[in-house]
C-alpha cells in the first residue's frame, strides 16, 4: 500500500512537471496560441449573448475550421493565422457595417470524420455566417452532404483537383487547370520535353499527372516514366535509380509532404543535379524548401498562383504584419493566402447585403464577378462555378533558398473545375 | 546493372529496418509489451539529433550516442511511472502505450512546433563502384546496424546482465527465487529498448524531415518485419529485414512501389501463415 502510493506520488509529481512546462510552452509561443484563445473567448461569449443573432446583436460569427493538431498542422496553422488575422484587421477598421467579427474557432485535428462534427457544430450551434477552412480533399468531401443538408457555406482555401462544385463552397484555391495549364508548356520551352512523372498514388497527384500527359502531347512533351508511391513513402533509392536510367529533363513531382522531403533529400544524396534534372511540383511550397535548406531545395521549382516572396508593396504588407502578429517560424504560404482572402471576400459580401438576409445565396449573389485587391494580387470571381480567376506563377528556388518568380501570367486565368 | 544498384540499395535500406526495429525486438520478444510509441521513441531520437547537430553544433557522430543516452532515461522514466504496473497484460501495454504515443506527439507539437526540422547530411560523398552509386551515408547506415546488432548480441550473450535478461524471459518466477532483482533488470531492458529506438532516430534525421508524426510509418514496418523474423529472436529480425528491404528494392526496381509493397505484404502474410512463430523463433524447439 505504501509502496503504491509513493509510486503515486510520483506519478502526480510528474504530471505536474509536464503540465507546467506545456503551460510555459504555449505561453512562450503565445503567438501561435493567439488563435485558439480567441476561439475561446468567441466560444464563451456566446453564453451570454447567445440570442444575439448575426442581424441584431452586433456581432457577426464567422467559423474558422482548421487542424492545429495532428499531421496537417504544419499547412493549416498558417491559414488558421491568416484568417484570423484578416478578422482582426476588419474589426480594428471598424467591422462589417458597424458590426464586429466574432471568429469560431476549431480544430479538427487532421480527422476527416471530426471536421464533418465540426463544421455542424458551427452551422447548428454557434450559427456562423459562413465558415473559412478545410484543407485535405477528404475533409471537404466528408463535409459537402453537412453543409448542402443545413444550408451553410464553406470557403474553401485549397488549391484542389476542381472536381466537387458545391453550391455551398466558395473555392479560393486554384484548379489544376491555373496551374498546370502554362507551367508543363513553360518546362518543356525552357527546361526540356523528356518528363518523369512522380506522384504520391492518391487521386489528386494522378489527375495532375493525366492532366501533365495531356499537356506534354499538345506541346511536344515526351513522358519517360510515371511512377506512383504509397502515401508516406520515403524510401527513394529504387526511384532515383529509375530517374538515372532514364534520364529525363525534368522530374515532374506531385508528393505529399513528408514523402517530397525524403525525396529531395534522396536526390541530393544520391547526386542528383537541379540544373541538369530540377524537379517541378504543384505541392511543395515554402514550409518544404524552408525546413530542407537553399542547399538541397536550390534550383528546384513549383507552379502556384502565390508565393510569400512576391515582390510587391501589398504582399510586403501582408508578410510584414503576419510575421508581426505570428513570429517568423510560422511560414506563408498560398492556403493562407487564400484564407486571409476569403475572409475578405465575405467581408465584401456582408457589406453589400447590408442589412438583408444573410444565407449561402445571398453570399454567393453578392460574390458574383467580383474583384477584390489579395496579397498574391487582384483576384476575380468566377460567377459559373464560384471558383477565383487567379494568375499562374512559376517560381525557383534561388542560391539563398527563396522562391523566385520566373514565370507570371499576365492576366487572370479563369478557373475550369472538371 | 539496375538489378545490381537495386540490390546495394536494398542493402543500405535493409539496413535501416533493422535499425528501426531492433528496438521492438527487445521490448516485445523480451519483455511482452507491445510498445506502440516505439515511432516516438524514433521521433524524439530524431528530434535530439536535431537540436544536438543543428542548433548546439555537436558533431553528428556524437549526436548518435546522445540521443541513445536521453531516450534510454525517458525509457527508464516511462517504464518506472507506467509500464512496469502492466507487465503480464499485453492489451492494456497496447492502450497505454498508444495514449503515450498521442501525447508525445502532441508534446513536441506544442513545444517544438509542427514544422519539418531539417538534419543537414553529415557525409555528402558517393562512391561509385562501376555503374553503381552508393551514398557515404548509405555505408554509415549500414556501419551502424552492423555496431548496433553486435552490440546487442554482446550485451545478451556476453554479460552477466543480458544472462538476467534472458532468465527473467524465461522464468520470472524462478529467477526472483534465485534472488535477481527482476524489476531493475526490467527497467534496463525497457530503457536499453527506447535508447535504440532514439539511436534509430537520429540516424533517420538527416534523410528524412523530423517532425512530430514522423514516428508512425515506421511503426508499421517495425511490427511487421519483428513479427516475420520471430518476437525475440535477433537473428530472425536480420534475415526479414535483409527479405523485406531486398524484395522492396528488387520488385519495386521492376513494377510500381505501390505494387511492390503490395507484394510484400502478400509476402509476409503467407510466411505468417505458414510460420505463426515467425521464420526463426525459438519456442519452436
Amino acid at each position: 500500500m505504501n509502496r503504491r502510493s509513493k509510486d503515486f506520488k510520483w506519478l502526480a509529481l510528474v504530471l505536474c512537471v509536464v503540465l507546467a512546462a506545456l503551460a510555459l510552452a504555449s505561453c512562450g509561443g503565445g503567438s501561435s496560441d493567439g488563435g485558439s484563445a480567441a476561439g475561446a473567448e468567441a466560444a464563451s461569449g456566446e453564453g451570454g449573448g447567445g440570442s444575439a443573432d448575426a442581424a441584431g446583436g452586433g456581432e457577426i460569427k464567422v467559423g474558422v475550421l482548421f487542424s492545429t493538431s495532428g499531421a496537417l498542422t504544419i499547412t493549416e496553422e498558417p491559414a488558421k493565422n491568416a484568417a484570423l488575422m484578416a478578422i482582426e484587421e476588419i474589426n480594428a477598421a471598424g467591422g462589417v457595417n458597424g458590426k464586429t467579427l466574432v471568429p469560431v474557432y476549431e480544430d479538427y485535428g487532421s480527422d476527416p470524420a471530426l471536421a464533418v462534427d465540426k463544421i455542424k457544430k458551427l452551422i447548428m450551434e454557434d450559427e456562423v455566417v459562413a465558415t473559412v477552412g478545410l484543407y485535405t480533399s477528404a475533409s471537404r468531401i466528408a463535409c459537402r452532404p453537412v453543409l448542402e443538408e443545413n444550408d451553410g457555406l464553406l470557403f474553401y482555401p485549397t488549391f484542389y483537383e476542381g472536381e466537387d462544385p458545391s453550391p455551398n463552397i466558395v473555392y479560393t484555391g486554384a484548379c489544376p487547370n491555373q496551374q498546370g495549364d502554362l507551367f508543363v508548356p513553360w518546362l518543356v520551352e525552357n527546361v526540356g520535353p523528356k518528363f518523369f512523372l512522380l506522384g504520391t498514388d492518391t487521386v489528386y497527384m494522378q489527375l495532375i499527372n493525366s492532366q501533365a500527359k495531356e499537356l506534354l502531347a499538345a506541346n511536344g512533351g515526351e513522358v519517360v516514366a510515371e511512377e506512383y508511391v504509397p502515401s508516406g513513402h520515403s524510401d527513394f533509392a529504387t526511384i532515383i535509380n529509375k530517374i538515372n536510367e532514364t534520364k529525363p529533363d525534368v522530374i515532374y513531382l506531385n508528393l505529399n509532404g513528408d514523402s517530397a522531403v525524403a525525396f529531395y533529400k534522396a536526390y541530393k544524396q544520391y547526386g542528383l543535379d537541379s540544373s541538369v534534372m530540377p524537379t517541378a511540383s504543384f505541392c511543395s511550397d515554402e514550409n518544404t524548401f524552408g525546413a530542407l535548406g537553399p542547399e538541397i531545395s536550390a534550383g528546384h521549382m513549383i507552379s502556384i498562383n502565390y508565393f510569400n516572396t512576391i515582390d510587391t508593396p501589398e504582399n510586403q504588407k501582408f508578410v510584414e504584419d503576419y510575421a508581426a502578429a505570428y513570429g517568423s517560424d510560422s511560414v506563408l504560404q498560398s492556403v493562407a493566402e487564400a484564407s486571409y482572402k476569403s475572409v475578405y471576400l465575405l467581408k465584401y459580401a456582408l457589406e453589400e447585403i447590408g442589412d438583408g438576409e444573410v444565407t449561402p445565396e445571398s453570399i454567393r449573389a453578392a460574390l458574383a464577378d467580383v474583384e477584390i485587391d489579395a496579397p498574391g494580387g487582384a483576384v476575380k470571381v468566377d460567377s459559373d462555378n464560384y471558383h477565383l480567376y487567379l494568375k499562374a506563377r512559376i517560381g525557383k528556388v534561388n542560391a539563398d533558398g527563396l522562391l523566385e518568380t520566373v514565370y507570371e501570367s499576365e492576366e487572370l486565368i479563369k478557373p475550369e473545375p472538371v | 546493372m539496375l538489378v545490381l544498384q537495386q540490390l546495394v540499395n536494398g542493402v543500405s535500406s535493409s539496413a535501416l529496418l533493422f535499425v528501426v526495429s531492433i528496438g521492438i525486438v527487445i521490448i516485445m520478444g523480451h519483455m511482452k509489451v507491445v510498445n506502440l510509441a516505439h515511432g516516438e521513441c524514433i521521433m524524439l531520437g530524431a528530434y535530439i539529433s536535431y537540436y544536438m547537430g543543428t542548433v548546439l553544433k555537436v558533431p553528428f557522430v556524437l549526436t548518435l550516442p546522445i540521443a541513445f543516452a536521453l531516450c534510454g532515461l525517458f525509457g527508464v522514466a516511462i517504464e518506472r511511472i507506467v509500464i512496469r504496473k502492466l507487465y503480464g497484460k499485453e492489451g492494456e501495454t497496447l492502450l497505454v502505450t498508444y495514449g503515450i504515443s498521442l501525447f508525445l506527439q502532441q508534446a513536441v507539437n506544442l513545444l517544438c512546433g509542427s514544422d519539418l526540422k531539417y538534419v543537414k547530411l553529415p557525409m555528402e560523398g558517393i562512391v561509385r563502384v562501376g555503374g553503381i552509386v552508393i551514398p557515404h551515408y548509405n555505408i554509415f547506415t549500414i556501419l551502424v546496424a552492423v555496431i548496433v546488432g553486435l552490440m546487442t548480441l554482446a550485451l545478451l550473450y556476453r554479460t552477466r546482465f543480458g544472462m538476467r535478461m534472458r532468465a527473467t524471459t524465461g522464468n520470472r518466477q524462478i529467477t526472483e527465487c534465485l534472488g535477481i532483482n527482476t524489476a531493475l533488470v526490467d527497467t534496463v531492458t525497457f530503457g536499453y529498448g527506447v535508447a535504440l529506438a532514439g539511436l534509430a532516430g537520429a540516424v533517420l534525421a538527416p534523410i528524412k524531415g523530423v517532425s512530430p508524426f514522423m514516428g508512425i510509418q515506421y511503426l508499421t514496418d517495425a511490427f511487421m518485419n519483428v513479427v516475420v523474423g520471430g518476437l525475440s529472436s535477433l537473428f530472425g529480425t536480420t534475415l526479414s529485414s535483409a527479405l523485406i528491404g531486398e524484395s522492396r528494392n528488387i520488385l519495386g526496381g521492376y513494377i510500381n512501389e505501390v505494387n511492390a509493397s503490395m507484394i510484400v505484404f502478400l509476402i509476409v502474410i503467407v510466411v505468417i501463415r505458414i510460420r505463426p512463430e515467425g521464420l526463426f523463433s525459438r519456442q519452436r524447439r
